[in-house]
């Protein structure tokens, strides 16, 4: 029998050293940990559909090379912070110095605030389903620490714009840590492009720690191309009547894997989970999400929509797990799939886990293929199969296009979903 | 305009329309009656070129141009309206956007300029009148949670919306009150004209004493069995089909038992 395959030593060699002692500490232990990792294989349960698409070859260890501002896509509005192969480029990022609100990059941190965050890096994730994820911490590069004080209020979205460029083949650990304090507000817009051919890997993580009543928007928006592999993670972490917002709209690629972890852990909490997920050729999705339910009185509501066409794969995986004091729990799960071709395939699995007895909990998971009466509805009445087909797939995810509250992320998820109906349907 | 020459048809190896042969021309209002499984439904997909019906014989044109050889928009492009018996349900698209595009695809089939979504809503608004609904529907969902009626008034909107060479009217009257009846029926006169064909399938001649047609037309097993002006319609009403040798189940009790 072969030895289980382990994670190559390569990957345990930051190649920048630009961090605030305690950062370079806790990135050391870390890496410590993870030596001799075992890699997910088709037996690893929450790894079972994409382990076969994760290609960690040692070229895929190397940092790649930040080259500033020059050639990087920098069409969104408002607030920004750009990231470049996983490091912070200020000349191309602007924000204003607002009241009560720190936004600093990790490489300026001083030895106090690092140590600070050092004790709380980590603190969201569950180790146990975030596996690959582990590796961001023992690799980051550099990162960005967003502090809310109490009631401050980010008046408009900031947008973080993580583009890579793979003229050589390499990776990127781009990191970001939130925390918002009691009755904050941001909404947090993060975009992930690339650029260039070459095999890239981007592994990227972000975490929330949400104080009592803080409000907190998240929304990504994933579009590297075919030579990126991303991995990516969010953790969340709320307190008594925190509400936190997630958008995710993700097009396909070699490997695309998010875990999603949200912990209620006060009473009145609140989460809305949106996904909407586009494969096509032979891409690889998966999505895995987690919702927590420690405290009683909370709220969670997730909608996800997969697209698959041509022989393409998405994957969702939805637990709730309610634990025993959580009463007056209501989690409402629901996964809808589309699939455009027969060599699509599309896997959903909810996970319930309740262990508390008064709580109202439901789930719902369909899978489908575009409803041939209403096609033939849209084309007796002149228009083309092209434009018909785009209107029912659109009809399928359009309430979730919809509740994006970010108008530059809906017009750029719109375009490239138009790229998408172009490339996937025919005129007859 | 229209001439259907010995039309067979059948749904999964099953025939269902035997030899149909039918002319219409233009400015003429026929009605297709019949009994329930006589065929008349599935002459009606045939027209509009459902896939699901497969033509093994005969042949189709709408002035001169063999309709078989075109897909469900391009016949829909050349003029032909089907008003669905039951129409679909679409919820996630708008009735305005689903009714805009179907407008400005048959514009840039005629080479026409596309209409904008201020002068479509304007448009819109004024033919939604005509049919009697409010124009709050068009923010809804294609037919999402309408009424039997208001499903099809929106299919009497789309053919005054599209202008149609020929309307198909696929038991147009079935579910209709007496006031749904009459705000229809004048959608429908609404549309006759010099140029246009209109062909009423229905199963009672109630829907015949509001849109008075030329001709009408008994199918029953798959053929047309007897033609006739307007008033064999009422004959039919009086006597059923049974003294034309054809059983039907709903209307003459007797001829099922």
């Amino acid at each position: 029998m072969k030895p289980a395959p382990t994670l190559s030593s390569a990957f345990l060699e930051p190649g920048r050293q630009s961090l605030p002692a305690p950062l370079l500490e806790l990135r050391k232990q870390r890496g410590t940990a993870l030596v001799d990792m075992p890699l997910p294989t088709r037996k690893t349960e929450n790894w079972k559909y994409s382990s076969r698409h994760l290609k960690l070859t040692d070229e895929l260890a190397a940092t790649l090379p930040a080259t500033g501002k020059d050639g990087l896509s920098l069409s969104l509005p408002g607030y920004r912070v750009v990231f470049h192969n996983g490091v912070m480029i200020p000349e191309a990022s602007d924000f204003p110095d607002l009241d009560g609100i720190r936004i600093q990059r990790f490489a300026d941190l001083d030895d106090d605030e690092a140590a600070a965050l050092a004790d709380r890096l980590d603190n969201t994730l569950d180790n146990r389903a975030v596996q690959m994820a582990r590796l961001n911490s023992a690799r980051f590069e550099d990162g960005l620490h967003i502090q809310l004080d109490k009631e401050a209020v980010l008046d408009q979205p900031l947008f973080i714009v993580h583009e890579v460029t793979g003229t050589a083949s390499g990776s990127a650990y781009p990191r970001i840590y939130v925390d918002a304090a009691r009755h904050s507000q941001i909404t947090l817009v993060e975009e992930y492009l690339s650029s260039g051919n070459e095999p890239v890997m981007v592994n990227a993580v972000t975490e929330f720690m949400l104080g009592d009543g803080a409000n907190v928007t998240s929304v990504q928006l994933v579009m590297e191309g075919e030579n990126v592999q991303h991995i990516g993670a969010t953790g969340v972490r709320q307190a008594a009547n925190a509400r936190f917002e997630s958008h995710c709209v993700g097009f396909g690629g070699p490997l695309r894997r998010h875990d999603l972890m949200v912990r209620l852990e006060g009473e009145g909490g609140e989460c809305k989970l949106n996904g909407v997920v586009v494969t096509q050729g032979k891409q690889h999705y998966d999505n895995h999400t987690s919702i927590e339910h420690v405290a009683a009185h909370c709220n969670s509501e997730e909608t996800y929509r997969n697209i698959a066409a041509d022989q393409s794969h998405a994957v969702f995986n939805g637990r709730i797990h309610i634990h025993e004091d959580a009463q007056k729990s209501n989690a409402n799960m629901n996964n809808k799939n589309l699939l455009l071709s027969t060599g699509a395939e599309i896997d959903t699995k909810p996970e319930l886990e309740i262990y508390a007895d008064d709580v109202k909990c439901a789930h719902g998971a369909t899978i489908g293929q575009l409803d041939k009466t209403s096609l033939f509805y849209l084309v007796s009445r002149g228009i083309g199969r092209r434009e018909a087909n785009t209107l029912l797939t659109m009809a399928f995810i359009n309430e979730l296009v919809e509740q994006i509250p970010v108008q530059a992320v809906k017009d750029a998820a719109q375009l490239r979903l138009n790229e998408f109906f172009d490339q996937t349907f025919e005129e007859a | 305009m229209l001439s259907i020459k010995n039309l067979h048809a059948s749904v999964e190896g099953e025939e269902i329309l035997k030899g149909i042969n039918l002319e219409i021309k233009a400015g003429e209002v026929h009605a297709i009656m019949g009994p329930n499984g006589s065929g008349k439904s599935t002459l009606s997909q045939v027209l509009a070129g459902n896939e699901t019906f497969e033509v093994t014989e005969g042949e189709i044109t709408l002035n001169g141009e063999n309709l078989l050889d075109l897909e469900t928009e391009e016949r829909a492009r050349e003029g032909i309206f089907l008003a669905f018996q039951y129409p679909v349900e679409i919820p996630g698209v708008s009735n305005l956007q689903f009714l805009r595009t179907a407008v400005n695809a048959m514009r840039t089939h005629r080479g026409e300029p596309e209409m904008n979504a201020a002068e479509f809503m304007k448009l819109a608004r004024e033919v939604s009148k005509q049919v009697d609904l409010d124009p709050a529907f068009l923010k809804r969902g294609v037919n999402e949670g309408f009424s039997g009626g208001e499903k099809k008034r929106n299919e009497i909107m789309q053919a005054l919306l599209l202008q149609p060479k020929l309307a198909i009217l696929d038991e147009t009257d079935s579910g209709l009150d007496i006031d749904a009846l009459q705000v229809v029926s004048k959608g429908v006169n609404a549309l006759r004209a010099d140029d246009r064909a209109i062909l009423m399938v229905t199963h009672y001649q109630r829907l015949l004493n509001h849109i008075v047609p030329d001709y009408v037309h008994v199918l029953a097993g798959g053929k047309i069995v007897k033609s006739g002006g307007r008033e064999l319609a009422l004959e039919l009403e009086e006597r059923g089909y049974g003294w034309l040798g054809v059983k039907d189940e709903e209307t003459t009790p007797s001829a099922a038992s």
